[in-house]
């Protein structure tokens, strides 16, 4: 026996191959005998180790310490402290992509805690090409047994008591498979491996061979004795070399020790086998192809009945199992059936291996229980979506699967469960699919390679997916049809009921599936000529323009900063745009989201180039346009909704005049919005602007009030209602009443109208001060008291990365000194004199998920606490206050305090005469949303006025034409996005000076030449 | 015989023929053994022309209907002469999902190739898979066998230029 | 290498377990020996060649060798820490290749601390 102090196991799987493992071996070997460690310390190679995205990884032992990413630079360093003066190398450790959280042995990284490693017991553990290090952990122990004391009998009753079922994809009964094979008359029969592994995204099969190659083999001698045959073949993939260079070591050794041929371990059993390698072809994972192939035809299924079992390879009783299968069977001989099925569910037992790939933080191989629900794998061992992104949905069986989209993510993870969500088990490659994946596409995609692979055996198969492909690739086109989404359902069971094999049979399930689940973007594909998710490339200049809900023309106006064109820049903005300073200030950037900059590092700062122009070129001059019309219009609520709406009618001719209940006009923008992210005078000056047109604003009216329903519905011809949703939530908590309990949008509204009693502490809200909420309004209330000199704490009910508030104002929330609380929930408001005096919280820890795919806060019993504070804003949402519109109006109101819209219009309310839009209609939404909402109203009421008066529809003017030039840099450097330039210093917390101050002309030039220029035809 | 290796001898020297017989005698009769005979061949001459099957179904006995509607199937096989290093840009769903397409569309537009062409010197010849099981790394591009993980659409012209 | 008997399959596991037991992570003691520069300059190296020697020879495999840096004390190189598990760490000092036979063959496997040559008892206050 020879003893090394420390094993260090560096991964040598395909990944880590390909990230560079051989190199770090290198240097390893190099550093080790020049520092005269070679006798003390043991570098072993091992197998996949399942963390692939990670790699090269390596474990040291005894400790299992984790390193990752390492490259060969390293090992000098990482010998140097780990091995010889005992300190962990921090730097390559891994961390926890949620919590940053640094994490130094392998068992405790949530990615490996959670997993029960039974198929992959081996693996990152054991040498692959040394047989004594597979025997050392019980290696051929169940083949032992299956030899010596059982039966062949007994052999099939006990995986029929484990309950293994075929983990190739079709989960039929492994022990019923062998039974009727052993059933079957015959001196030759055959035993296969199927290692075929084409699904795109399942890799389990390939990392069992490179890391664990004599667990398989071991499989295969055990179902040769349960079925009596002595000859079998691995069917390998080609593209898998170092599979098939494991395989074969492995092969040669237990033949060299007596483990495979004639007399295995004297017991008289005779098995031999050896690899077929596959040339490329899917169809061929399936079982009766793969044997035509290894007959030397072309690979094409043949009709069953009869089965493998009765006439199978060479027309012989075959049974064909694939590697994962196969893995498990040696232990569940040595361990017994009733130990597998300890696990799992009720009629899926055991434990499942998935290639966790796609849009998830931790890639790899993930082996869980039968019965473990999505949303773990994904969140808890997946570690979530990368980049703050949202989970859309798991592909689950690849090209013959479907999707489970994000309601499901407590779906408990089995053959029953998944097929009623429309997906199935498949081999078990799971791809996680983030918000910017289109469903169309991906069916588009997965029937591509359908399409593809069909072997062209039966007609329905080889016709039947090229006609679907050809409808998928149309509507992604923007050139679908109404009634395509019918046709497609209609084949769909024609060719799974009339091919012969599992490809033709599950080549529709993924346009079932994203039909079943994401019907609507079908439908606005082919109707709208709408992705929202921005990858159907054709129906779109480029992804920032689709995003944005007023396709405003980004590249165009980013191009011409470059050129430094800042009045055209600034026209462009106009064009689309009444409120181009505010957004580029306060807009919530969806159009940043889609930016394909940020595939390569991040996306272009779309919003603060936008101020830029604002900042700096002048603003042309609105000339106010002569009423033409004689309809009179009425706007109610001089937000960014009705003034869009009143700007867009006023250049249409129309006389428009907007009642608006405060003091002065901008809604939200004025009366919740501080002044340091928004500066009156910005605001004041694009208002100035819609008057100038000759819009007439009426402040200080409130309809109902100082001026009635009745007379807005006679004194005007068309109404447009955009009040906005201007009323807090209530808590729903004892105490609420209290004084010194404030709504977030009221306690806003009172500064933002007595800014000067505030500031002067006239007015005051306490020294200690809660804010309740996670949106865009609580860190406004927190930072405006923060400003007014309290000491201000947020209490949110979920996580940080659940806020629903713009992440950049939650940073700055914290850079100034605000507290957050996460998972607390209020429970009592304290009351001392008839005054605030703390507010009683319990905590709450995060449950299952909900169907927007966050987790749900469920309360700790005993966690209440109380803070002791003077005022407490509970700012957790908004609702419309629409008492104004008396019940016999016409004008229906919905439960939710909004307006109803007729169906099939996105403005018109139940009475042909009023229109609604912003936040009135749809709860609590962005300012670009309202503009938007302005914009389609403006729209519908003139089209409606015109269509009524038998006019023909309107036209816009022609638009001064506006040359964009064309600027690409060859090779794009990577390069993070400008920083904005901030205010800092005690003058940031005390006072409403604007935070932000704006990019200088250079960081806008940098910033704009990083674009991509996705709109260009090159 | 003599005709059929005259219009092979244009294409291949004597030594690679020789080769070709070495193979064809290691699995004739053998049952199955038209798809490692292919196999191998493909690798010892890089390609399989008409000639070549012709060769190869007449050594191994079988028509040469079969030997075509083999090597047409699957897709490892190829007739036509590759490049000195193959490019293979995998567009399994995993790549797929993290920009793989993006990856494809530089290398043909820069290189002026479409799926399955070589580039005019015969340096590259470009092909797309279906999965390698590199997943963990997406996208990935395989030139010859080295794997290249985590590729960026601005880095494949650097990697590409390392090969000669 | 010939063929095998279910006899000789059972050795090469017992063997090889052996060899590999330390990526299971059941030790019963762990043994530290410190090295720094002051560590090695005054002999560390040459402990920890006769430790592993004697882990060899005695053929134990609930061992796990460990090495740290310097801690402080460098007069007293080579530093030696054994923990035995549930036990208070001891710490030895000036230890050479004989000391260290000494420690492993009556403290290590019969538990029986050698006096003489301890420093201390208990864990650090810091790490």
């Amino acid at each position: 026996m020879k003893v090394f102090r420390s094993h260090l196991l560096i991964c040598g799987g395909t990944g880590c191959h390909a990230s560079g493992s051989l190199n770090v071996k290198k240097a390893l070997v190099a550093e080790l005998s020049k520092r005269k460690l070679s006798e003390e310390i043991k570098i072993v190679e091992t197998g996949c180790n399942g963390f692939c995205a990670m790699g090269p990884i390596m474990v040291v032992y005894p400790e299992g310490v984790i390193y990752m990413l390492i490259t060969d630079e390293d090992i000098p360093e990482l010998v140097e402290e780990h091995l010889i003066k005992g300190r962990i190398l921090e730097r390559l450790l891994y961390r926890e992509p949620t919590t940053e959280e640094i994490i130094p042995t392998m068992q405790d990284i949530p990615f490996f805690a959670l997993q029960e490693l039974r198929v992959l017991r081996n693996r990152g553990l054991i040498d692959p090409e040394k047989i004594e290090e597979y025997i050392a952990r019980d290696g051929y122990q169940g083949m032992v047994k299956a030899l010596t004391e059982m039966t062949a009998a007994d052999i099939v009753q006990e995986v029929l008591t484990s309950g293994l079922r075929g983990r190739g994809g079709a989960g039929f009964p492994t022990g019923l498979k062998w039974k009727f094979a052993a059933a079957s008359p015959g001196d030759i029969k055959y035993v296969l491996c199927n290692a075929d592994e084409g699904d795109p995204g399942a890799f389990m099969d390939r990392s069992v061979l490179e890391s664990d190659p004599h667990t398989v083999l071991e499989g295969m001698v055990i179902a040769a004795k349960a079925i009596g045959s002595h000859h079998g073949y691995i069917y390998c993939r080609a593209e898998y070399p170092l599979a098939i260079h494991r395989l074969n070591i492995a092969i040669d050794q237990a033949k060299e020790m007596g483990l495979l041929g004639r007399n295995i371990l004297g017991t008289g059993f005779d098995f031999d086998l050896e690899i077929y390698q596959g040339a490329g072809a899917f169809v061929c994972g399936e079982e009766t192809a793969l044997m035509t192939s290894i007959e030397g035809k072309r690979g094409m299924p043949r009709p069953r009945p009869p089965f493998p079992a009765i006439a199978g390879l060479w027309q012989k009783p075959s049974v064909l199992n694939n590697v994962e299968t196969l893995a498990n069977i040696g232990q569940i001989i040595l361990r017994g059936g009733a130990w597998y099925a300890s696990v799992g569910t009720e009629k899926s037992k055991g434990t499942k291996v998935f290639a966790l790939t796609g849009d998830v933080n931790n890639v790899g191989l993930v082996e869980v229980p039968m019965g473990t629900t999505l949303g773990t794998i994904v969140y808890d061992i997946g570690g979530g979506i990368p980049k703050g992104k949202k989970f859309k949905a798991a592909q689950l069986g690849g090209p013959s699967g479907g999707m489970i989209p994000i309601q499901h993510l407590n779906a408990t993870i089995d053959y029953e469960k998944v097929a009623e969500l429309g997906a199935i088990m498949g081999s078990g490659g799971m791809i996680v699919m983030n918000e910017d994946s289109c469903a169309v596409d991906m069916a588009r995609f997965f029937m591509d390679f359908c399409q593809d692979e069909s072997c062209g055996k039966c007609t329905p198969c080889r016709e039947g997916t090229k006609r679907m492909l050809q409808i998928l690739t149309n509507i992604t086109q923007g050139k679908g049809k109404e009634g395509d989404i019918e046709l497609l359902e209609e084949m769909a069971p024609i060719i799974k009921d009339a091919s012969l094999c599992g490809l033709g049979q599950t080549a529709p399930n993924p346009v079932l599936s994203t039909i079943r689940y994401f019907r609507k973007e079908y439908e606005d594909h082919i109707r709208n000529h709408r992705c929202d998710a921005a990858v159907c490339t054709a129906l779109f200049k480029s992804p920032c323009q689709h995003t944005c809900p007023i396709e405003m023309d980004i590249p165009s106006y980013i191009t011409l900063i470059r050129a430094n064109r800042m009045e055209n820049a600034y026209k462009m903005l106009l064009r689309t745009n009444p409120f181009p300073s505010v957004c580029g200030r306060v807009c919530d950037h969806k159009c940043q989201t889609k930016c394909r900059r940020g595939k390569m590092d991040e996306p272009i700062a779309i919003k603060f180039l936008k101020r830029f122009i604002t900042d700096n070129a002048p603003r042309p001059k609105t000339e106010p346009v002569p009423v033409a019309r004689r309809e009179k219009i009425a706007v109610v609520g001089a937000g960014p909704a009705g003034l869009t709406a009143a700007r867009d009618l006023a250049l249409r001719g129309y006389k428009v005049t907007v009642f608006e209940e405060l003091s002065e006009p901008g809604g939200m923008l004025r009366w919740a919005i501080p002044a340091y992210r928004l500066p009156r005078n910005i605001l004041a000056n694009e208002i100035a602007d819609v008057t100038a047109l000759g819009v007439e604003i009426k402040c200080n009216i409130r309809v109902g009030r100082e001026l009635s329903f009745s007379k807005l519905n006679k004194n005007y011809d068309y109404v447009y209602l955009a009040p906005g949703a201007h009323k807090s939530q209530k808590m729903g908590v004892e105490g609420e009443d209290i004084p010194g309990v404030h709504g977030g949008v009221e306690f806003l509204r009172d500064f933002n109208a007595h800014e000067d009693a505030w500031v002067k502490g006239e007015k005051t809200l306490g020294s200690r001060v809660a804010v309740i909420g996670g949106g865009n309004s609580a860190i406004d209330a927190a930072r405006v008291a923060l400003r007014l000199g309290a000491d201000v704490t947020i209490l949110y009910r979920r996580e940080r990365k659940d806020m629903p508030a713009a992440v950049e104002e939650i940073i700055a929330a914290e850079d100034e000194g605000i507290k957050l609380e996460y998972l607390v929930a209020p429970l009592k408001i304290e009351a001392k004199d008839g005054k605030v005096s703390g507010i009683t919280c319990e905590r709450m820890k995060l449950g299952e998920f909900d169907r927007s795919g966050r987790k749900k806060p469920v309360a700790i019993p005993g966690s209440a606490f109380t803070l002791s504070v003077d005022a407490v804003v509970a700012s957790i949402g908004q609702a419309p206050d629409l008492t104004f519109v008396p019940k016999d109006s016409g004008v229906s109101v919905n439960k939710w305090d909004c307006f109803d819209l007729v169906k099939g219009s996105k403005s018109q309310t139940t009475d042909a005469r009023f229109y609604a839009g912003g936040d009135a209609v749809t709860g609590p939404d962005t300012v670009i949303g309202a503009i938007a909402a302005g914009h389609q109203a403006a729209r519908d009421m003139d089209a409606a006025i015109r269509l009524a008066a038998g006019e023909p529809a309107y036209e816009e003017p022609a638009e001064e034409k506006i040359d964009i030039p064309l600027i690409i840099d060859e090779e794009g450097e990577e390069a993070p996005q400008g920083k904005m330039p901030e205010l800092h210093g005690p003058e940031r917390k005390t006072s409403f000076v604007e935070v932000e101050l704006g990019f200088s002309m250079e960081d806008a030039v940098k910033e704009a030449a990083r674009c991509l220029r996705c709109d260009a035809e090159v | 015989m003599k005709a059929e290796n005259d219009e092979l001898i244009k294409e291949f020297s004597s030594e690679k023929i020789d080769q070709l017989d070495e193979i064809i005698a290691k699995f004739k009769g053998k049952p199955g053994g038209l798809i490692p005979v292919l196999e191998e061949a493909q690798v010892a001459l890089e390609y399989l022309p008409v000639s070549i099957q012709k060769k190869i179904a007449k050594g191994l006995n079988l028509p040469l209907s079969r030997v075509y509607g083999v090597v047409t199937f699957y897709s490892f096989f190829t007739m036509t002469p590759r490049g000195r290093h193959t490019v293979r840009v995998c567009l399994g769903t995993a790549c797929y999902v993290r920009g793989g397409k993006a990856l494809a569309e530089i290398i043909e537009k820069n290189y002026g190739v479409k799926e399955g062409e070589t580039t005019p010197d015969r340096k590259f010849t470009y092909e797309s898979v279906r999965c390698l099981g590199a997943c963990g790394l997406g996208p990935v591009i395989v030139v010859d066998n080295d794997v290249h993980g985590r590729v960026k659409p601005g880095k494949v012209k650097d990697i590409l230029n390392a090969y000669n | 290498m010939a063929k095998i008997t279910i006899e000789d399959l059972k050795k090469i596991k017992e063997r090889v377990h052996a060899e590999t037991a330390l990526r299971d992570g059941h030790l019963r003691v762990k043994v530290t020996v410190h090295m720094g520069t002051c560590g090695i300059a005054s002999g560390a190296k040459e402990v920890m060649d006769s430790l592993l020697r004697e882990i060899e020879e005695a053929g134990v495999s609930d061992i796990a060798v460990t090495t740290s840096g310097c801690m402080g004390l460098c007069s007293r190189e080579p530093l030696v820490t054994v923990e035995i598990l549930n036990q208070d760490p001891i710490k030895y000092e000036y230890m050479n290749s004989n000391k260290m036979r000494q420690v492993f063959k009556r403290h290590i496997l019969e538990g029986e601390i050698q006096n003489p040559f301890v420093l201390a008892r208990g864990a650090e206050t810091q790490k």
